[in-house]
């Protein structure tokens, strides 16, 4: 594998996933000087464990991808620790085969000052389950959970967040997208506490869902459990269809009905790749959207 | 190029249109005029395809072909053009990807070679001048945010790009002030030519003054009242809609 562009002699490589055989990890980490830093990706039970260094800027990008038309089942986890000042952008690509089952946990406590940023792109496989539980120990630490869910046939996607605001003036933005077509079930359950320790929390959750057949389902639960009492949160979701007044207004210029669905689709979901701050990424990021959404109708 | 017989539509249980006729020649401008609710929009719809209008009675031939079987893209690709009241804004396709893939939708329904990127964006530049739109707008999203002005701009922006041969403009002088109305005026005569056909819907006579009309019809109770000459519409701005109401009030 290699992607990302970033393929430094020190950057660690590995499998985290078992059985299969294209799925890879890579990370890497600079100092804030542009040196390179060594990391560990220590295993551990069902997974691996890293821990990055104060002030450490690290990327982890990590495919989970499979042609294997049979079924079998895949997991992921990672238990992250972010120690003060550090930062890591987080790139999960989820490309199973069609009878595949892939469980993927992450675990991440992000101390003083730190900045968790995850972005989940949930593409191919017949049960997803995604699971990302955030502590933010320290103050002024971070997190941005990104996520992207494409549905269809009979996929089951699930996500399950977890936010844990534990210590004064943190700061933690959520936005989660499903686009679900045929039977697909996509559910977004995302839970952000605010511990009475930690005053001046600025939380943003978000969850919208784009239904592209009556037989697709969202499940939609975001929740706040507020401890503290001068905090500033927000959640919310949407779920909806495509809109027939765009529709109408690029078919009246000539664009073909079936284009026209897949341009709104793919404004829809293209937010969240065109953030993706890896170029040669973005690359395999929009053709897998392409390709995931891409109705055969 | 375009024939209208005893057109009737209804949107949901309610009547509209009751039987409108009108006949347009190629390098014709016709102005509708009318009350609100005497169902100008409505034709402009039907016309263009729009769901939810249903045609009750009558028919529609553009070069002498039915028009109302066909879905909006293929009469878009035959050369029809709806510049919409309300454009609609579409966040996430930018104005310039949109219009590249409308024009080559439209040129790949017409057996014509598509455009590159690179000689599209030639176009785009070429016809944002004619109608003061700067090229941060072209790679926004389609009229994300734009101001009521700059949509209607937009619409035009459109058009020019799109070369259509009927050009139906839906109340696009509403709400506009007089810098943007005559931008847009510039923009429509641009595009005026003996090949090309305009159905001008307006509530007010103003728009007229810049895009003289060859004819002008007067719609109120979904029917055509009065039809006459530009010096029509300059009777109705003074004297309003309601004596062409007690004149068909008083012919029954």
């Amino acid at each position: 594998m290699n992607i990302g562009g970033a393929s430094s002699p020190q950057a660690v490589r590995g499998n985290p996933a078992s059985g299969a055989a294209a799925s890879g990890f890579h990370l890497e980490a600079r100092n804030r000087d542009g040196s390179v830093v060594q990391l560990k990706a220590e295993p551990v039970e069902g997974g691996r464990r890293v821990t990055i260094p104060p002030g450490c800027q690290a990327t982890l990008i990590e495919k989970n991808e499979s042609l294997r038309p049979e079924p079998y089942t895949t997991q992921s986890k990672w238990e992250i620790v972010l120690a003060e000042g550090a930062k890591l952008n987080h790139y999960k690509l989820v490309h199973e085969g069609p009878q595949a089952t892939h469980h993927s946990f992450i675990e991440a406590d992000v101390q003083k000052s730190a900045s968790f940023q995850s972005h989940v792109f949930l593409f191919e496989g017949a049960q997803i389950r995604n699971t990302i539980h955030v502590r933010l120990t320290g103050e002024d630490a971070e997190c941005l959970l990104e996520g992207l869910y494409v549905g269809s046939g009979s996929r089951v996607i699930e996500n399950h967040t977890l936010v844990d605001h534990q210590k004064p003036r943190g700061t933690s933005r959520e936005l989660y997208k499903g686009i679900l077509d045929g039977q697909s079930r996509g559910l977004f359950d995302g839970l952000v506490i605010v511990q009475k320790e930690a005053q001046k929390t600025d939380s943003a959750q978000t969850n919208k869902n784009l239904l592209l057949s009556t037989e697709a389902k969202a499940f939609s639960n975001p929740e706040l459990k507020i401890f503290a009492h001068d905090v500033k949160c927000r959640h919310g979701s949407t779920i909806g269809q495509i809109d027939a007044a765009q529709l109408f207004y690029m078919r009246s210029r000539g664009v073909p009905q079936a284009e026209a669905r897949r341009l709104l689709i793919y404004a829809f979901a293209s937010e969240m790749i065109e953030q993706v701050e890896i170029p040669a990424l973005r690359d395999i990021l929009f053709p897998c959207l392409n390709l995931a959404t891409y109705t055969k109708k | 190029m375009l024939e209208i017989k005893d057109l009737q539509a209804s949107v949901g249980d309610k009547q509209i249109l009751h039987g409108v006729s009108l006949k347009i020649n190629k390098g014709e401008v016709h102005a509708i005029m009318g009350p609100n609710g005497s169902g100008k929009s409505t034709l402009a719809n039907v016309l263009a395809g729009r769901e939810g209008y249903t045609v009750t009675g009558g028919q529609v031939l553009y070069d002498g072909k039915n028009l109302l079987d066909r879905t909006p893209e293929d009469r878009a690709g035959d050369g029809l053009f709806l510049a919409f009241q309300y454009p609609v804004e579409i966040p996430g396709v930018s104005n310039t990807y949109f219009m590249k893939t409308a024009l080559n939708a439209i040129r790949k329904h017409q057996s014509r070679p598509e455009l590159d990127a690179i000689d599209f964006l030639k176009v785009i530049k070429d016809k944002a001048k004619l109608v003061d739109i700067p090229e941060t707008m072209l790679a926004r999203g389609v009229n994300e945010g734009f101001s009521g002005g700059e949509k209607k701009r937009n619409e035009i922006l459109q058009m020019a790009i799109l070369e259509p041969r009927l050009c139906l403009l839906d109340e696009t002088d509403s709400g506009l002030d007089i810098d943007a109305l005559q931008i847009v005026a510039r923009g429509i005569n641009a595009l005026r030519g003996p090949d090309r056909a305009f159905i001008v819907v307006t509530h007010y006579q103003r728009l007229l003054n810049f895009v003289q009309p060859d004819f002008v019809h007067v719609l109120s109770g979904g029917r055509i009242v009065k039809s006459g000459g530009k010096d029509l519409a300059l009777e109705l701005e003074e004297k309003g809609y309601g004596w062409l109401e007690e004149e068909k009030i008083g012919a029954r």
